[in-house]
């Protein structure tokens, strides 16, 4: 198995397609829907990465990272933006350490791409 | 005292307001009323008894209006009439009226000359006719302002101030048209009985409706109606003053198309945001087929999905560019090299292959101005590229960089193009619009919004058949 990935979006058929697609790189999959489901899941279970969505109900993917960070110093996580991504917000999870952005408006096979060259880094940088 | 007029009539002529003198047939003067007096400044007794001429005109520098009172004088004694004759004495304007005085002979033996001191009236004339032609002045300075009075039937009687300049209506040419002239009845449901009505009842209207120009131009005003009334008070007509509000609604269609464009922005995101979603399940779904394993006609549907999901991606992704709230960067940038860096990417764009000659006038003092480059650059390319494929058939395409004042850099891409025509020229900024037949038409609404969003203006004059001229201004810091 390649990576264990925490997938937190508030849509169910975009955590499905998530899902599949990682299954076909070999990665094992945990799904939720909202940020206060994924730090429990975090207490409980060890990930190689979360993928985020930046736009989440109740607790904002922002607030998530930084809740994240606090426990996790060196959990990779990648956001997902939409269309239309706000540069301000952008800017603050690089300052809250998100190790990558892929956007749902990119091709999908640019998306599995981009996505692992961004786990990779963070892992070997947390091995420095 | 009665009315014994032996009494009387020398009292009257004594008290006259006029001067009063009795000649002979030589001229000297007989007797004088009191009048003379104070005109000519010297005792009753002084007057008497010598010439009119020399009592007059005691001045040798009046001997020219000595030899023309002499000359109307002999024509009158000559012609037993009497004549009239204006001329200054002592600074005083005296309007002389001779009359001589026939004998049962019908010979003259005597002459009555009155003397009137029309000194004042001739200066309230004056004043006047000057206030008048002040007026006239001051009036023929404001064109935006028209001021036209009706009769009670409706027939203009005056037309005046800024009317005929507004409206082109020459004075004669209007003068007793019915008034109706001046709208367009057709379209406009105001009615001047509904006008003229409240008039009479409030005393005034006012409103904003449009005026017809004798060339059937329409004038967007704000006209406001009064009563006219006579001498008496009462009403004999109606006052028409209209103020032309064509600059204030080019304000305030501008204000709104920046709003409208505002608003889109704003729908835009949100609505780029929404469909981010089901376009990425589409696309992530359709990759996954196409790797299944279907039938040939099922994998170029599938293709031909993919392709169409791509098109809506760059659509969307468009209305973002489009719809970016966030204030560009901001780079101290050289306007010149970055045209400059323009030019090459537009071999890369796919256009039609023509003889299109750059030529630049790149001017030489050109101050910083503070911007985003790529933005900058893509305002650039999408005008050039358009510039391009208005000319199939080659041509020039000139860009010209210059400093205005100091304040603004004034960018100019002018083209030999097909041109726009001018239906569409107000409406070419705006999303969506689009006189091509490919394309989404966001190209030049997304200048116009990085241009806005650096304080710059961009302006599109253009004739069709003979090209287009972008004008954009940036300000320096």
């Amino acid at each position: 198995m390649l990576y264990k990935i925490l997938v937190v979006d508030d849509e169910a058929p975009v955590r499905d397609l998530f899902e599949e697609l990682f299954k076909k790189e070999d990665c094992q999959t945990v799904t939720c829907a909202t940020g206060e489901e994924a730090l429990n899941i975090l207490k409980n279970e060890t990930f190689d990465v979360v993928l985020l969505d930046i736009k989440l109900p109740g607790m904002s993917g922002l607030e998530v990272l930084k809740n994240i960070r606090e426990i996790h110093k060196n959990l990779p996580v990648v956001m997902i933006t939409g269309f239309g991504f706000d540069e301000d917000l952008i800017a603050k999870t690089k300052q809250f350490g998100c190790s990558g952005y892929i956007g749902k408006n990119m091709h999908v096979a640019q998306i599995i791409v981009t996505f692992k060259q961004f786990v990779k880094n963070a892992k070997e940088k947390a091995l420095l | 005292m009665g009315t014994d007029i032996k009494k009387i009539l020398p009292k009257l002529i004594e008290n006259a307001a006029v001067m009063v003198f009795y000649l002979n047939h030589n001229g000297d003067i007989l007797l004088c009323n009191k009048k003379t007096e104070s005109v000519l400044g010297l005792k009753q007794a002084d007057i008497i008894g010598r010439n009119w001429l020399e009592v007059l005109f005691r001045d040798k520098k009046k001997s020219i209006k000595k030899n023309m009172f002499k000359a109307v004088m002999d024509d009158s004694t000559i012609y037993k009439r009497a004549k009239d004759f204006t001329c200054h004495i002592n600074q005083r304007l005296i309007s002389w009226s001779i009359n001589p005085v026939l004998d049962k002979d019908n010979q003259v033996e005597a002459i009555a000359l009155f003397g009137q001191d029309v000194t004042e009236i001739k200066e309230r004339e004056s004043s006047i006719k000057n206030i008048d032609d002040s007026l006239k002045n001051i009036f023929s300075g404001i064109k935006e302002y028209a001021l036209y009075v009706i009769n009670l039937d409706g027939n203009i009687t005056y037309f005046g101030m800024g009317s005929e300049t507004m409206l082109g209506w020459s004075k004669k040419d209007i003068i007793f048209k019915h008034v109706s002239i001046l709208r367009d009845i057709a379209t406009d449901s105001l009615s001047l009985e509904f006008i003229l009505e409240q008039v009479r009842s409030f005393g005034k209207y006012e409103t904003e409706t449009e005026l017809v120009t004798k060339n059937k131009e329409t004038i967007p005003v704000i006209l406001t109606v009064n009563q006219f009334l006579d001498a008496t008070g009462k009403l004999s007509g109606y006052v028409f003053i209209a103020k032309d509000i064509t600059e204030r609604r080019k304000l305030e269609y501008q204000i709104f198309q920046s709003e409208k464009i505002a608003v889109l922005g704003q729908l835009s995101a949100g609505m780029a945001h929404e469909i981010s979603n089901p376009l990425f399940v589409i696309s992530g779904r359709l990759e996954m087929l196409k790797q299944e394993d279907f039938s040939q006609k099922v994998k170029d549907d599938l293709v031909l999905i993919a392709d169409q999901t791509d098109r809506i991606r760059k659509l969307v992704n468009r209305i973002l560019k489009f719809s970016r709230k966030s204030t560009p960067l901001q780079e101290l940038i050289d306007i010149n090299e970055v045209i400059e860096g323009v030019l090459p990417l537009i071999r890369y764009n796919k256009l039609p292959s023509a003889k299109v000659e750059i030529e630049k006038y790149f001017g030489k003092n050109m101050p910083k101005i503070k911007a985003d480059p790529d933005q900058l650059q893509e305002v650039f390319l999408n005008i050039l590229t358009n510039a391009y494929q208005s000319m199939p058939g080659g041509g020039v395409i000139k860009i010209i960089t210059s400093n205005l004042q100091n304040l603004y850099a004034q960018i100019q891409i002018i083209d030999t193009g097909i041109g726009i025509p001018a239906q569409h020229l107000k409406n070419i900024f705006m999303p969506f619009f689009s006189t091509k037949n490919e394309g989404l038409g966001l190209g030049l609404s997304i200048c116009h919004n990085i241009i806005k969003n650096h304080n710059g203006e961009i302006e599109l004059t253009s004739q069709a058949n003979q090209g287009s001229t972008f004008t954009i201004k940036l300000p320096f810091t």
